[in-house]
């Protein structure tokens, strides 16, 4: 009898411990704290709420994520879910890191969750490979001081509409205040150009994403670079625009009062806000102007779950979860993100009238998620063919190539490196 | 057990971790890193758990065949330029501080300032000196040397990034030389600069004809490890002028290496490794070449 009632126990006790066991998975963020600590920690509360059996360790990772991520799957302990961008999006799949996740989640549930644009900027070779999680656009709003605006002969009314407006604008706010009208995107923190969304918003073609071949020497693309840099020589744009990255020498150079204006996502607003409070008071926000095409190009983030993740679905789960509408919404609410989920585009918070920038301006943009576009996917082996574009680029700037020569020797290059 | 044996046995005791952590960090890298200089061993490989691919030169002809390589090799031995005011400065503030006068420990302490202050709060300060607007430019226009129509971005022009980033290291590194010459300094014996004295050396005489040739050890460690900090600078380009400045002009070899190893999920081990070694040839090159010169000048001596 004793020994039948230690055997119900013990099989008891086995099946309460199997029953509790939980599984954790790792989740790693970039460049998200401090500054929203409390968002995701109360998101993963809920989540983990509502999935007893998951717990969500958190890290948030900055400089070093790439690199930690490359080590930390080399030492077996992958983290399981990881929010990382387009770019590395691209070059992570194209190298077989990523779990493609309609494995996961099937095809039907993504496009229920999340628009067909912002599900196609994370899927490479016909396959998706991220959950959408933010996004924004890159000519979301045009951010401007009203004091040099109106200095240089400006009018609420009166400011561009088109790129091209746009370089006469710059033009005259230096003509007439000294200060800078408008710094072109040239050099993004990752290291890609951004310059060559100015050929995308043209309705100019990049490149073949079949053949992977360049197509960006024709006369419009030269005249179009030799636009910019023409520009360049005259002293309209700052020297520094070779040198440091596009959206921190613009907030450098606002908050000193030296710039007119930032066309680009309300996230600036923000930045303002905390540096220069008495700038902000002069700041305004307009619709921006846009290229010949009239397309907007954006970025986002994403959800990736890496191959080497040991527990994927536990992991789609979480990725599911944070990115869904309610909580995109939560997030939006508390920064001027674009949300991707379907939905989003009807919430209230984006119909409110308001005099501040931050709530005009994400009410601009926050309900656009549809539209997120990033004009072109990164091709493979980018980071060395969007190095040599930069370089040859610069050199047109400083006059050391003519544009066609610049834009003729970028493309020998890629067409050589493209497929390597 | 024998006495010499035990003695033997304690001494590798005291040894072993030194050793193990040198074996782990150090020998073990250097090894594999050498032996991966001649592989393929790219992303895709990686991810899929392959091994790399033996391929002999392949890396290497690759690499010299690469322009951005060699522009890269090219301004990292100009970097070099730095190594002999470095050293100079760095021995004549350690000279001065070197006393025993009042404050000294306060510029002793402001001289090494530099050295302990991170990169990021340098570039800040730096770039306010660099930029057109900047403090540089005010001193001199101030001077009459530029007027304001000549004034220019120190980082943003071609011919004067290099030497911008070079000033940098300068400030950034002369407080730790400064450091070790105080140490070989403070080695030289009293009485030796005594014996000077009393044969009627003057002061200069008595530095550079006596305290010099004694600090020998000091000054050849100092600029070996001077040299080998140059060519392998990494900071300052990459933080100051993160594409390599104008027309790669700040772009040095290592920043290839950092780009091809650590850059995103393209990386490349075998080229990066490839272009690790030949830096550290050029490094040991130099070496020699400063080992044999040291030699010669003991040999005069």
């Amino acid at each position: 009898m004793l020994k039948k009632v230690l055997m119900v126990s013990a099989a008891l006790g086995m099946g309460l411990g199997f029953a509790q066991q939980k599984t954790e998975i790792e989740f790693w963020s970039w460049y998200l704290s401090p500054k929203f600590d409390n968002y995701l920690k109360d998101t993963i509360k809920d989540f983990e709420a509502k999935n007893p059996t998951i717990t969500v360790k958190w890290f948030d990772k900055q400089d070093t994520m790439v690199q930690d991520m490359i080590a930390s799957i080399n030492l077996g302990k992958s983290p399981d879910v990881v929010n990382i961008n387009i770019p590395e999006t691209f070059n992570a799949a194209q190298n077989g890191f990523l779990t493609d996740i309609s494995t996961l989640t099937s095809s039907s549930e993504l496009k229920n969750q999340f628009w067909d644009n912002p599900l196609n900027n994370f899927t490479v070779n016909g396959k998706p490979y991220g959950y959408p999680w933010y996004g924004w656009l890159n000519e979301g709003v045009m951010v401007y001081n009203s004091d040099l605006v109106k200095k240089a002969g400006y009018s609420e009314k009166t400011l561009p509409k088109t790129n091209d407006q746009l370089l006469a604008f710059a033009k005259r706010v230096k003509d007439r205040t000294g200060q800078y009208g408008w710094i072109p995107n040239f050099i993004d923190a990752s290291g890609a150009p951004l310059w060559h969304g100015f050929f995308y918003a043209d309705g100019l073609p990049i490149y073949d994403e079949k053949t992977g071949k360049a197509q960006f020497t024709s006369s419009k693309h030269v005249a179009l670079l030799k636009k910019y840099v023409d520009m360049y020589k005259a002293g309209y744009f700052p020297e520094d625009m070779l040198r440091k990255e596009a959206f921190q020498l613009s907030m450098e150079l606002y908050n000193q009062g030296k710039l007119a204006t930032i066309v680009g996502g309300p996230q600036s607003l923000t930045r303002i806000k905390d540096a220069n409070k008495d700038l902000y008071g002069k700041t305004k926000v307009a619709e921006a102007p846009l290229g010949k095409s009239g397309r907007a190009t954006g970025g986002g983030m994403d959800l990736v779950i890496p191959a080497a993740s040991k527990h994927k679905k536990e992991a789609a789960m979480f990725a599911e979860f944070l990115s869904n509408n309610v909580n995109q919404m939560k997030f939006a609410k508390i920064v001027a993100i674009v949300p991707t989920s379907k939905g989003a585009e009807k919430d209230p918070f984006f119909k409110q009238e308001s005099t501040d920038p931050i709530i005009q301006a994400s009410g601009m943009v926050g309900a656009s998620g549809r539209y997120i576009d990033p004009g072109f996917n990164p091709p493979k082996n980018s980071s060395v063919l969007y190095k040599n574009l930069v370089d040859n680029l610069e050199a047109a700037f400083l006059g050391k190539k003519t544009p066609k020569q610049a834009l003729d020797d970028a493309a020998t290059f890629w067409n050589a490196n493209v497929n390597k | 057990m024998q006495n010499k044996t035990r003695t033997a046995l304690i001494a590798y005791a005291f040894l072993a971790p030194a050793l193990i952590l040198l074996a782990v960090f150090t020998f073990y890298p250097v090894i594999y890193g050498s032996y991966l200089g001649f592989t393929e061993y790219k992303a895709a490989q990686f991810a899929a758990g392959e091994a790399p691919r033996f391929i002999g030169i392949q890396n290497f002809i690759t690499l010299f065949q690469d322009e951005l390589f060699i522009t890269g090799l090219w301004n990292s031995v100009k970097y070099i330029a730095i190594v002999p005011a470095l050293q100079v400065a760095a021995l004549a503030i350690a000279v001065a501080v070197n006393r025993k006068l009042p404050f000294m420990g306060f510029f002793r302490a402001a001289y090494y300032i530099p050295v302990i202050t991170s990169i990021a709060t340098a570039a800040v300060m730096w770039d306010w000196v660099f930029q057109k607007e900047g403090i540089l430019n005010w001193v001199l226009q101030s001077l009459h040397f530029i007027n304001s129509n000549s004034a220019f971005g120190w980082l943003n022009n071609e011919y004067t990034a290099i030497w911008a980033l070079m000033l940098v290291t300068f400030w950034r590194g002369f407080g730790f030389y400064m450091v070790l010459y105080m140490g070989g300094l403070q080695a030289v014996p009293a009485e030796v600069e005594e014996a000077a004295n009393l044969d009627g050396a003057t002061p200069f005489q008595t530095f550079w004809l006596v305290i010099v040739p004694m600090m020998r050890p000091t000054l050849l460690l100092c600029s070996l490890l001077s040299t080998f900090a140059a060519i392998r600078v990494l900071d300052e380009p990459l933080t100051f002028t993160p594409g390599g400045g104008p027309l790669n002009s700040t772009y040095t070899a290592l920043m290839y290496v950092y780009q091809k190893a650590f850059n995103g999920f393209n990386f490349d081990y075998g080229v990066a490794s490839a272009a690790g070694l030949i830096i550290a040839v050029v490094g040991i090159g130099l070496s020699i070449v400063q080992f044999r010169l040291n030699r010669e000048g003991e040999e005069r001596a």
